[in-house]
């Protein structure tokens, strides 16, 4: 299946007082029809800052946009939200935001407030695009959407605010719903409706929906494929499955561990990940985690790890030296394990070693500690904690 | 809304009979009396005077007349003018006063959303530091030097064209109200500019300007319903209080450019301690004022929905 969206080494920057902060440091993914992306990562990892700069909403200046591109069915919108005069946002793009409360203008309605994309967008007359929000607000299932409609944000709760956001984003049918930690602000059973609305709206339109959140539970729930992101990078993606199963980061397990599972006892302590994300104004050289990572090698300090490529077509970071090597060790290490070999014919190995010869023995030797590190985890998932992806 | 309607007006009659009150029993501690300007008084003639204008009851019995009077919607009579009732003066020059200040306040409204929004806008680039510098002229200096140096302005300015452009002082036509109402209204609208523009900072960054711009609307579409539509809100919760700055310094600016005001017959009454015209002013001004302020309210209301009015 060709991606709807194709985003590929994105970068973006901030100016401040203090510096220029490195918020997004070359992502690349892709969006599928139909299909869930998660990005998942702490707080400042630049979750945000990655789709927002694709919507266009990141302020410029102070933001930049350094390099990259983001195809939409082919057309580069980075930069400039319209494609042939219109404006893709909240026609082929929708998005909805982290707390329904201050998202939405206090003084219009609802019902107006859902009206105006489809003014803007399908030139709909007032009457006519206030009857479709109504409409809408029923398919969100909200109440008697009719009175709904005329009320203002002040008399809506959090929740129905969100189903309320959600009726806006998807007013114009967008091939896209970007939601942007959509869940956090509500009630945990208030979640849990909201998570479900939109996997069934994501079902009745095809949609594919962008879901940005640091909750492992969400991303079980809804995506299909996860990217993890760390200081500005995708340190891993692959499927939900691949991602919980059989992640390699050391990074995307500390999340893992963080994560209280159903079995955890009252009196198991949280395992936190020690300390906090690097400083983005100087980004350390070498890989982001080191400073936090328990697997940290000498290696790590002047490169980052190879890409993990979890499913063949899903490497987040093509970098070819590097992931020949990875392919190479991982090779080694599948032969005695249970484990699925990478798929990809490992064919630049033989010409590889007379291009980065002193390398290569780090990180031969970083990863034959990863992928012990990961047969224990394995090991140890497949005991402790088998329902973490439903 | 009508029952919060009725209970502000009720409590603003409280409020007009306390500033009657206060001003009645201020005004008659002032030392002297309207007939103490008279020469050639003697004691005969003063004796007879003070019959006559009932001032030689004592100060309790002649407050109690007076607020009969005044529950009557009777000011009185002029002590200084002869023959002259005070509802004549008011009526007679207070449209004067209202139509100068209604125009100034609308300067000052229009002005100060105007340039606070597009401060605002261009925050910290040349149109910015240029309309805040202006802001801060206009907050400091006062009106009345706004009025002489802005008819010196005019003089010059009709003698380089060789034709009046525009009157420097008077009263009459609607050329005759620009410059006074302009003048007077440019603190309040210095005043405005600057809470306009950090109201409208505000919103700028407010979340739901971000999701009005991922819904791809117009930046025209945004500003207009999204960003001017909040950012006004602190705007009209002064426009009360802006009303009562623009009165009193109407009282100035009436005096500079000869404008046949109320201003004018306030001040001399101060002056001339004519009893009643004071009362009459004060009490007219004082209930004017109460009654825009309830007036802005219940606007604010209809303009902000979170605002209930009960």
């Amino acid at each position: 299946m060709s991606a709807l969206l194709e985003v590929r080494d994105l970068e973006v920057e901030f100016d401040t007082y203090g510096g220029t902060v490195h918020a997004v440091r070359g992502v690349s993914f892709d969006v599928r029809a139909g299909k869930t992306l998660a990005i998942v990562g702490e707080s400042g990892c630049g979750k945000s800052v990655t789709v927002q700069s694709i919507m266009g909403l990141i302020p410029i200046p102070p933001g930049r946009i350094v390099a990259g591109t983001a195809k939409l069915r082919g057309v580069d919108i980075l930069g400039r939200p319209e494609v042939d005069g219109r404006d893709v946002r909240g026609d082929t793009i929708g998005m909805i935001f982290q707390d329904p409360m201050t998202s939405l203008n206090p003084t219009m309605t609802i019902g107006d407030q859902i009206a105006e994309t489809l003014q803007t967008h399908r030139g709909q007359a007032r009457p006519q695009a206030r009857a479709r929000a109504v409409e809408l607000l029923e398919m969100t299932r909200i109440p008697e959407a009719e009175e709904r409609a005329g009320q203002y944000p002040f008399e809506f709760s959090g929740g129905m605010l969100q189903r309320a956001m959600i009726a806006m984003a998807i007013a114009c049918e967008p091939a896209i719903l970007v939601a942007d930690e959509p869940s956090t602000a509500l009630d945990v059973t208030i979640q849990a409706q909201i998570l479900d609305l939109l996997g069934d709206l994501q079902a009745k339109t095809g949609m594919a929906i962008i879901l940005i959140t640091h909750d492992l539970g969400v991303v079980a729930r809804l995506a299909d494929e996860v990217a993890v992101m760390y200081a500005g990078r995708i340190v891993e993606h692959g499927t939900a499955d691949a991602v919980f199963h059989q992640s390699g980061h050391p990074y995307t397990q500390g999340l893992k561990a963080a994560m209280p599972t159903r079995n955890s006892r009252r009196d198991d302590p949280l395992q936190p990940i020690d300390g906090s994300p690097p400083d983005l104004f100087a980004p350390p050289p070498g890989c982001a985690y080191r400073p936090r990572c328990p697997n940290a090698m000498r290696i790590c300090e002047r490169r980052d790890p190879p890409a993990f490529p979890l499913e063949p077509s899903d490497a987040s970071r093509p970098s070819a030296a590097v992931d020949v090597v990875s392919h190479a060790s991982r090779g080694d290490a599948a032969s005695g394990s249970q484990a699925p070999a990478p798929r990809t014919p490992p064919k630049e190995t033989e010409a590889h070693p007379a291009k980065d010869a002193t390398a290569a023995p780090h990180h031969r030797d970083h990863f034959s500690r990863c992928w012990l590190h990961r047969a224990e985890a394995s090991a140890h998932r497949g005991t402790v904690n088998p329902g973490a992806s439903q | 809304m009508l029952r919060y309607a009725f209970k502000r007006l009720m409590q603003g009659i409280i409020t007009v009979f306390f500033i009657a009150t206060a001003t009645f029993f201020g005004m008659h501690s002032v030392p002297g009396d309207p007939l103490a300007n008279d020469k050639a008084m003697t004691e005969k003639i003063r004796a007879n005077l003070e019959v006559k204008y009932g001032l030689d009851k004592p100060l309790l019995s002649q407050y109690g007349i007076y607020m009969g009077n005044l529950l009557r919607g009777d000011f009185g009579i002029s002590y200084t003018q002869e023959n002259r009732r005070v509802n004549d003066i008011i009526r007679e020059h207070f449209p004067v006063s209202a139509t100068l200040g209604i125009l100034a306040i609308a300067f000052a409204g229009l002005g100060g959303v105007l340039w606070g929004a597009l401060t605002a806008l261009y925050r910290n680039r040349l149109p910015d530091l240029v309309i805040m510098l202006l802001v801060i002229l206009g907050i400091s200096v006062p009106s009345f030097v706004f009025a002489a140096l802005g008819q010196l302005l005019l003089v010059n300015l009709n003698d380089q064209f060789g034709f009046s452009l525009l009157p420097v002082a008077g009263w009459g036509t609607v050329a005759h109200m620009l410059a006074p109402s302009l003048v007077l209204g440019l603190g309040t609208m210095a005043y405005l500019t600057r809470l306009m523009r950090s109201s409208m900072l505000e919103i700028i960054n407010a979340d739901f300007i971000r999701t009005a711009k991922s819904k791809g609307l117009p930046a025209t579409r945004i500003f207009t319903h999204h960003q001017l539509r909040n950012a006004i809100l602190p705007v009209i919760t002064v426009l009360g209080p802006s009303i009562a700055a623009i009165t009193t310094g109407g009282f100035v600016v009436e005096m500079l450019f000869a404008i046949p005001g109320l201003g004018r017959y306030f001040v001399q009454a101060v002056q001339q301690l004519d009893y009643t015209v004071i009362m009459g002013t004060t009490v007219f001004y004082g209930a004017f004022l109460v009654f825009m302020v309830i007036v802005v309210d219940l606007l604010y209301g209809l303009i902000d929905p979170r605002v209930r009015l009960e």
